[in-house]
């Protein structure tokens, strides 16, 4: 790919910034007016005040449990094939016949499924393709990690206690 | 040999379940003979010939996948029991299996009348009501007729309140080490059981019982199934009733890749597709070729993917030093082996019959080169098979004695087999590409091997005097043809790219020339 160069006409006053600059000043000091004399506050005291977001905000994923902490996903593959990221690795393997009280329905089971996070674009279509409500993306919008390998979703990260959408 | 036919294995245009051999009627150019009768299927006149059933006239003009099926297979006799292929013909009562409904001259036929989909609906609407429809644990998704079927006729939603039929005891049952049953997503089509009827003649599937409790079962439960060719089943079963072990939970269809090339574990030369993803194979399944292995293809060449991505297969070339064999460069490990040839006073080239047609010839032309004064010959070592002739059937469908591919073509270059199936010279080279048997040798044989090789065969060689192993290439990593037991020649292509250090021949040698 190569570059575009694009040339526009600027007219007087986009040239000199300062109308522009003059609007920014204007609401930097409305604020720091309103704060100043009538106690308004335009911020958050983050992380002792957290802000309510709408139940349908898309944040960290996480996967369903049934009632004997066995994760629901089958390994079907479909979240894989839809996320436009290409960021869910998946491996399949067949259940312990013997630690399956679900029988069929669980035979086939996530041997490794990673999430990479940092690929991950939040769209939700993982969630969307799943046949088996087993992955999904929580309210929980604190994705800061310390190192890359931690925005790395194992599976027994993801199938941590989430309650409700988090 | 004269009589050669030489294919080129290509990719189908049609998947398994849907190839037939069957061609379009010749016309006759004679205005005084006797025409063919004719139907007219979709407004469109087709000749036929007498006793083609309507499903046959479609696919002799490569109409048939018009025409939903579930029972009827080409390659076995019909049944007429699933009721999908009806189709309607004009002045007939009612619709008609097109399956089993012999074509008669003048008759019309509609394949995709509103009647004929109403009908086809109501079939799936049945076929669905006691399915599981677990496609997500389900194998067979992705590849599966009852579900490419029910997304053009099916309908929308099912009538159907009750509890849905589960076999308790065969939801997951081995039929045997190498197939699985799932009896609940079984259409009972019986396509399986008239295969082990009518192809293989083993007769280890039965159907028990009747109606709502029909349950497929090994005919002996303790032996399972025991007939040599149990993943054609997979192939054909049109659900994921049977789906293979060694396949199982590997892999979802749609990730994989699809190339053709040939199957190298006996001297039949099954046309196979190579399903793979990022270059690993994960199955092998057949190509319909009406003069080779028709629909079908036996077990131990299905398994044999494994072997590719064996952990211990050599893809580096390796160099004996202080008597143990290290990875080294192709270059210094031919530059340390010639040596060696020059001082010894004689050589021997003993070329495998799993050689390509292309690499025994080049061998045969280019090694003299090379080495001076080196003896050339084959062996094959499968199964006491010495050359062609030695080679018979196993079984009435397709294995054979001879368990490597190219026996025929090998020999066809003109060398000759090796005497008593024992090297002699002080250096013996082997090349071989893993199938071929070892011949005999002494127990202080000095041996240069290439080729595929693993590392449990070095182990397992009689003389452990190695002077190094030259890696090479497994048949569906490279170009080539193979001339099978009836004398077809068959081409072939890479159908992935090889993910080591193992050079072609042709590579091998121009760098061992370029060495002087
Ligand atoms: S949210 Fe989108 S990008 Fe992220 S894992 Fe799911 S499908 Fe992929
Ligand atoms: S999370 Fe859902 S969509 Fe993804 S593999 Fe598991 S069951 Fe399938
Ligand atoms: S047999 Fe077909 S329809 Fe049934 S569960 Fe398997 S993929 Fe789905
Ligand atoms: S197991 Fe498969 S091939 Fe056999 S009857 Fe059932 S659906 Fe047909
Ligand atoms: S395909 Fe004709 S009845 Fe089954």
């Amino acid at each position: 790919m190569g570059t575009v160069n694009i040339s526009r006409k600027y007219t007087a006053t986009q040239k000199t910034y300062l109308w522009a600059i003059f609007i920014g000043m204007k609401i930097t000091f409305k604020r720091l007016l309103q704060g100043f004399f009538l106690r308004k506050n335009n911020t958050i005291q983050y992380p002792e005040e957290r802000r309510d977001y709408s139940q349908r905000f898309r944040g960290m994923h996480f996967i369903s449990v049934d009632k004997n902490k066995t994760e629901n996903c089958t390994a079907c593959y479909l979240c894989q094939t839809v996320c436009p990221a290409e960021c869910i690795h998946i491996i399949a393997d067949e259940r312990d016949e013997d630690n399956n009280p679900d029988g069929v329905k669980k035979e086939k089971r996530p041997l490794s499924f990673d999430i990479d996070a940092l690929r991950c674009c939040f769209c939700g279509f993982c969630e969307e393709a799943c046949p088996k409500d087993a992955i999904k993306l929580s309210r929980n919008y604190e994705l800061a990690v310390t190192t890359r390998d931690d925005a790395i979703y194992d599976l027994d990260f993801l199938k941590r206690d989430v309650k409700g959408r988090g | 040999m004269s009589n050669t036919t030489e294919i080129e294995i290509k990719m189908p245009k049609v998947d398994l379940n849907y190839s037939s051999f069957k061609k379009p009627v010749q016309v006759s150019a004679d205005p005084a003979a006797k025409p063919n009768p004719k139907v007219t299927i979709d407004g469109k006149v087709y000749d036929f010939a007498p006793g083609d059933t309507i499903m046959q006239v479609a696919e002799r003009y490569k109409i048939h996948e018009e025409i939903p099926r579930y029972c009827y297979h080409p390659g076995m006799p019909i049944a007429g029991s699933c009721r999908m292929c009806t189709v309607e013909v004009e002045k007939a009562p009612k619709l008609m299996t097109s399956c089993s409904t012999p074509a008669a001259d003048g008759m019309v036929v509609h394949t995709r009348s509103e009647k004929v989909v109403k009908s086809r609906t109501g079939v799936m609407e049945f076929l669905l009501t006691n399915h599981p429809l677990d496609c997500p644990v389900c194998d067979k998704a992705g590849e599966c007729e009852l579900q490419d079927y029910n997304f053009e006729y099916g309908p929308m939603t099912s009538n159907f309140k009750e509890e849905k039929r589960v076999y308790e005891d065969s939801t997951t049952k081995k039929l045997s080490d190498k197939v699985t049953l799932n009896m609940n997503r079984c259409v009972h089509c019986e396509r399986c059981v008239r295969f082990t009827d009518d192809v293989t003649k083993t007769s280890d599937l039965v159907m028990l019982n009747r109606g709502y409790k029909k349950e497929l079962a090994a005919a002996d439960e303790e032996r399972g199934l025991f007939n040599d060719y149990q993943g054609c089943l997979t192939d054909f079963c049109p659900v994921g009733a049977l789906t293979y072990n060694d396949f199982r939970f590997e892999k979802r269809v749609w990730f994989l890749e699809k190339k053709a090339s040939i199957c190298d574990r006996c001297s039949k030369g099954c046309n196979i597709e190579v399903h793979s993803e990022k270059d690993v194979v994960y199955r092998y399944m057949p190509i319909f070729n009406e003069q080779v292995n028709q629909h079908w293809m036996c077990d131990e060449g299905r398994s044999s993917y494994q072997s590719l991505s064996n952990p211990l297969r050599i893809i580096s070339p390796l160099m004996k030093y202080q008597d143990a064999l290290h990875s080294t460069s192709i270059e210094t490990l031919l530059g340390s082996i010639s040596k060696e040839l020059q001082s010894a006073s004689s050589v021997e080239l003993v070329v495998g019959t799993d050689a390509t047609c292309e690499e025994a010839a080049y061998l045969k032309e280019k090694m003299p080169e090379v080495i001076k004064n080196i003896r050339l010959s084959y062996y094959n070592g499968t199964n006491n098979v010495t050359t062609s002739k030695d080679d018979q059937k196993l079984d009435n469908l397709l294995r054979m004695k001879d368990k490597t591919a190219n026996t025929k073509g090998v020999e066809e270059t003109g060398l000759t087999a090796l005497k008593n199936g024992e090297v002699s010279s002080e250096i013996a080279i082997l090349f071989r590409s893993g199938r071929a048997g070892i011949p005999k040798m002494k127990a202080d044989q000095k041996l240069i091997l290439w080729g595929v090789w693993t590392q449990e065969e070095i182990k397992a060689l009689p003389s452990k005097n190695i002077l190094g192993v030259i890696a090479g290439l497994s048949t569906i990593e490279k170009i080539g043809s193979f001339k099978n037991t009836d004398g077809i020649l068959q081409k072939f292509a890479p159908a992935i790219v090889h993910r080591g250090n193992g050079l072609s021949v042709k590579s091998v040698v121009s760098a061992w020339k370029s060495l002087k």
